[in-house]
C-alpha cells in the first residue's frame, strides 16, 4: 500500500544533462552516421548575450528630446565613401542580406529585392550569382563574391552598385554553405555548373587568394574590374572579430560587415550553428573597436548583421557602432516563414509553425526556400513585397522612435551614452553602465566619436 | 600595334591606358616591361590581342569576356580567375590558382604551375605543358584540364565533373577519383588539342574523372566521409 501510494504521487524528472532533445539528437546521429543539417538560425538552449540585455534611457530633464510622433529623424544613410567614386545611398539603415537563389525561391528573391526598392534600400545576390529579376528589381544590388563563385559573371559584377566580398557569415563562420540536392534543380544547377541534384557543399576559401595579404591585391582587382566606381564590402564571420575588422579595413575595404552567431542560413551543419562564433551584441563592439583602434571609425563603415529581429535591436546596433543592418532571417518571416498556414506540411516534415527549421529540405511549406514550383507558388510576390515593405517601414519607424527619445535628428546621431545594460555581462562587452551603478564593467569599447 | 611601356607607372595607370586603347579600336597592344604588377587587365570584355613582353603578377587578366592575352614572362597567382571566355598563353610558369573557377576560354602555360591549377573550374580549357602543384582540379565543376607532365599531391580532388588528364605521375590522388585510360575519341582530342599549341601528345596520358561517391550523402560511405566530411 505505501509503495502504490509512492508511486500515485511521482513526478516526472527530466535530467538537465540528457534533456529530450538531446536524446533525440543522439538517436538522430545513430541512425545517420553523419552530422545533423538545418536551416534557420541558432537553437541553442542557453540564453546569449543580445541587444535584449540593453535599455535605451531616454531624455527627462538632462537631455531634451524631439517630439515622438512628429519631428523629423533622419534615416539616411550613405556607405563606400572611402575610396568608392559612387557610394551608396540608402533612404533607411536597414538592408538586406544576401541569401542565394537556390537556398531562396524565385518569388522570394524578387518579393525581396521589389521591397528592397520601395523602401529606398538595397538586396544582395547570395552564393549562387545574380537572378536577372533581381537586378530589375533593385534600385540598389550588391553583387557578392563568395569562395564557391558559383554564377560569378562579370558582365553582373558590373552592373552592381557594390561588390561584397565574403569571407564568411555568422551561421557557420570557417565553413562554406550546403544547399542539398533536393533544391539543387535544372536550374539551379545550370546557375552554378553542377550536376542536377548534387548535394552541392561551397568551400569556404577562395579559390585564388588565402590571407589578409592577398585580400589586398583582390580587393585591388574588384576595383579595378569596376574603375573604382562601386564600394568594396568585405562580409565576415564573427568570431575574432577585433583583429579580422582591422585587417579587412587594412586589407582597402570601404565597408565592413560582421555577421553575428545568430546569422541565419538556408542550410548548415547543425553544430556549426550552435557552437561557432559569438554573438552580434559582442561583435559590434568589437568591430566599433577595432575601427577606432586603426583610427577608421567613420571613415569605414560598418554593417552589423545577425539575428535582428527589432527596431530596438537595430537602435542598439546603431547606438553601438553600426552604420546599417542587414536582415535576413526576419525579412523571411515577414514573407510567411512559420507561419500557421498550410500546417499539414509542416506536420509532414515532422515539425510545426513557429518551429519550422527545415529550409534545407527543399520542403519549404510556405514557398521560400524550395525550388518546388507548387511551393513556390504559395508565395504571391506582390503581397509577399508589401508584406516586407511593411516590415521594414515599421522597422525604421521604431528606429526613429528611439532616436527622438533620446533626443537625436538623425538616427546616426544614436550612441553608447543612450544605452544602460541590463546585466553584468552585457554592461562588460558593451562597455556601457550597469543600470544603477552608473559604472561600467569590463573595458568596453570604448566610444568616441569619429570627427 | 600599339604599344604601352610600363616604366614608372602602376597598375590603375596602366590599365585606364589599356582601356582608352581599346575604347580607340586598337585590336592589338602591346605592353612592356609589365614588371610583375598585379591586376593588369582585369575585367576586360573586349576581343582584343594583349601581350605582356615580361612577367605579370597576380590576378593578370582575371574575370575577362573575349581578349586574348600572351605572357612572355611568368605570372603570379590567379592569373585569368573567373574568365567567361578569352584565351591565355603563359611561356613561362604560373603560381597558383591559375584558370581558378573559371567558366570558359583556354589557358595554355608552356612551364609549371603552382598550386591548385584549375582549382572551381566550372568550364574552358586548362593546359600545363610543365608539371603541377598540390590539390590541381580541386572541386572542378565542369571543363578540362591537362597536365602533360607530373603534380604533385591530391590531384582532382572532389570533383564534380570535368575531366583531367595527366600525362606524368601524380603524387597521390584526391579523393573520389576515377582513374581510366583515355579511349579513342580522348586520345584524338588530346593530340587535336595539344597540337594546335605546339605540344606533343605523345605521352601515357591518364584520363581522371570523378567516382561520384561523394555527390550525396550516403552513410554507407563513411570511409571517404571521414576523410572529406
Amino acid at each position: 500500500m505505501e509503495g502504490s501510494s509512492v508511486a500515485e504521487k511521482a513526478v516526472l524528472r527530466h535530467s538537465r544533462i540528457w534533456r529530450p532533445e538531446i536524446i533525440e539528437d543522439i538517436q538522430a546521429k545513430a541512425e545517420l552516421g553523419r552530422y545533423r543539417f538545418r536551416g534557420f538560425s541558432a537553437l541553442l538552449s542557453r540564453a546569449l548575450p543580445s541587444f535584449d540585455d540593453l535599455t535605451f534611457i531616454p531624455c527627462t530633464l538632462t537631455r531634451i528630446p524631439l517630439e515622438g510622433y512628429r519631428e523629423k529623424c533622419s534615416t539616411k544613410t550613405v556607405l563606400g565613401t572611402r575610396f568608392a567614386r559612387k557610394p551608396i545611398e540608402l533612404d533607411i539603415p536597414i538592408m538586406v542580406t544576401g541569401m542565394s537563389f537556390g537556398a531562396l525561391s524565385y518569388n522570394a528573391k524578387v518579393a525581396l529585392a521589389r521591397a528592397a526598392n520601395r523602401t529606398g534600400t538595397s538586396t544582395t545576390t547570395g552564393d549562387g550569382g545574380m537572378l536577372p529579376a533581381e537586378r530589375e528589381n533593385s534600385k540598389t544590388l550588391i553583387y557578392e563574391v563568395l569562395p564557391s563563385r558559383y554564377g560569378f559573371n562579370i558582365h553582373h559584377m558590373k552592373m552592381a552598385n557594390a561588390i561584397e566580398l565574403t569571407v564568411g557569415q555568422g551561421a557557420k563562420p570557417g565553413t562554406g554553405g550546403v544547399l542539398l540536392g533536393a533544391k539543387v534543380s535544372e536550374q539551379i544547377s545550370k546557375t552554378r555548373d553542377l550536376p542536377p541534384g548534387v548535394d552541392q557543399r561551397s568551400p569556404c576559401r577562395h579559390p585564388d587568394w588565402m590571407g589578409p595579404d592577398d585580400m589586398v591585391i583582390k580587393i585591388e582587382e574588384l576595383r579595378e574590374a569596376t574603375d573604382w566606381q562601386v564600394p568594396i564590402f568585405v562580409k565576415m564571420g564573427a568570431t575574432r572579430v577585433f583583429d579580422d575588422v582591422k585587417l579587412a579595413a587594412k586589407a582597402g575595404a570601404d565597408v565592413v560587415v560582421v555577421d553575428g552567431m545568430e546569422g541565419g542560413t538556408g542550410a548548415s551543419p547543425d553544430v556549426l550553428l550552435d557552437h561557432t562564433g559569438i554573438p552580434t551584441l559582442a561583435a559590434v563592439c568589437e568591430a566599433r573597436a577595432a575601427l577606432e583602434d586603426i583610427g577608421l571609425y567613420g571613415q569605414v563603415q560598418l554593417i552589423i548583421a545577425g539575428g535582428i529581429r527589432s527596431g530596438a535591436d537595430a537602435a542598439k546596433a546603431l547606438s553601438l557602432g553600426a552604420d546599417a543592418v542587414y536582415l535576413g532571417t526576419a525579412t523571411l518571416i515577414a514573407l510567411n516563414c512559420n507561419k500557421p498556414i498550410y500546417v499539414e506540411d509542416y506536420h509532414k516534415l515532422g515539425t510545426e509553425p513557429y518551429a519550422c527549421h527545415h529550409c534545407h529540405t527543399g520542403r519549404c511549406p510556405v514557398g521560400i526556400t524550395t525550388q518546388d514550383p507548387e511551393l513556390v507558388a504559395r508565395l504571391e510576390i506582390n503581397a509577399a513585397t508589401d508584406r516586407v515593405v511593411n516590415l521594414f517601414n515599421a522597422l525604421c519607424a521604431e528606429i526613429q522612435m528611439l532616436a527622438r527619445s533620446c533626443g537625436k535628428a538623425d538616427v546616426h546621431d544614436l550612441e553608447p551614452e543612450d544605452l544602460r545594460a541590463l546585466t553584468l555581462e552585457a554592461s562588460m562587452i558593451a562597455g556601457v553602465p550597469l543600470v544603477g551603478t552608473n559604472k561600467v564593467f569590463g573595458g568596453g569599447p570604448g566610444w568616441k566619436r569619429a570627427t | 600595334m600599339e604599344k604601352i611601356n610600363c616604366d614608372g607607372k602602376t597598375s590603375r595607370e596602366i590599365n585606364v591606358e589599356i582601356r582608352q586603347l581599346i575604347k580607340q579600336g586598337t585590336p592589338k597592344i602591346q605592353v612592356l616591361s609589365p614588371l610583375a604588377r598585379h591586376n593588369l587587365a582585369v575585367g576586360l570584355l573586349e576581343p582584343v590581342e594583349l601581350i605582356f613582353e615580361g612577367s605579370v603578377g597576380y590576378y593578370c587578366g582575371g574575370m575577362i569576356d573575349g581578349p586574348q592575352v600572351t605572357i612572355n614572362g611568368s605570372a603570379g597567382w590567379g592569373l585569368g580567375e573567373c574568365m567567361m571566355n578569352g584565351t591565355f598563353i603563359v611561356n613561362g610558369n604560373v603560381g597558383n590558382s591559375a584558370a581558378a573557377s573559371i567558366r570558359g576560354g583556354t589557358m595554355v602555360v608552356h612551364g609549371d604551375a603552382g598550386a591548385r591549377a584549375g582549382i572551381a573550374m566550372k568550364g574552358g580549357l586548362l593546359i600545363v605543358e610543365g608539371n603541377c602543384g598540390t590539390m590541381a582540379g580541386f572541386m572542378m565543376q565542369k571543363g578540362t584540364l591537362i597536365i602533360c607532365g607530373h603534380s604533385s599531391d591530391a590531384l582532382a580532388d572532389s570533383m564534380y565533373e570535368g575531366t583531367v588528364y595527366l600525362g606524368g605521375e601524380a603524387r597521390s590522388l584526391g579523393n573520389d577519383t576515377k582513374v581510366s585510360e583515355p579511349d579513342e575519341p580522348d586520345q584524338n582530342f588530346l593530340k587535336r588539342t595539344l597540337l594546335q599549341f605546339g605540344i606533343s601528345a605523345d605521352r601515357p596520358f591518364k584520363k581522371i574523372v570523378s567516382g561520384r561517391r561523394l555527390w550525396n550523402f550516403e552513410r554507407q560511405e563513411f570511409e571517404i566521409w571521414k576523410e572529406v566530411l
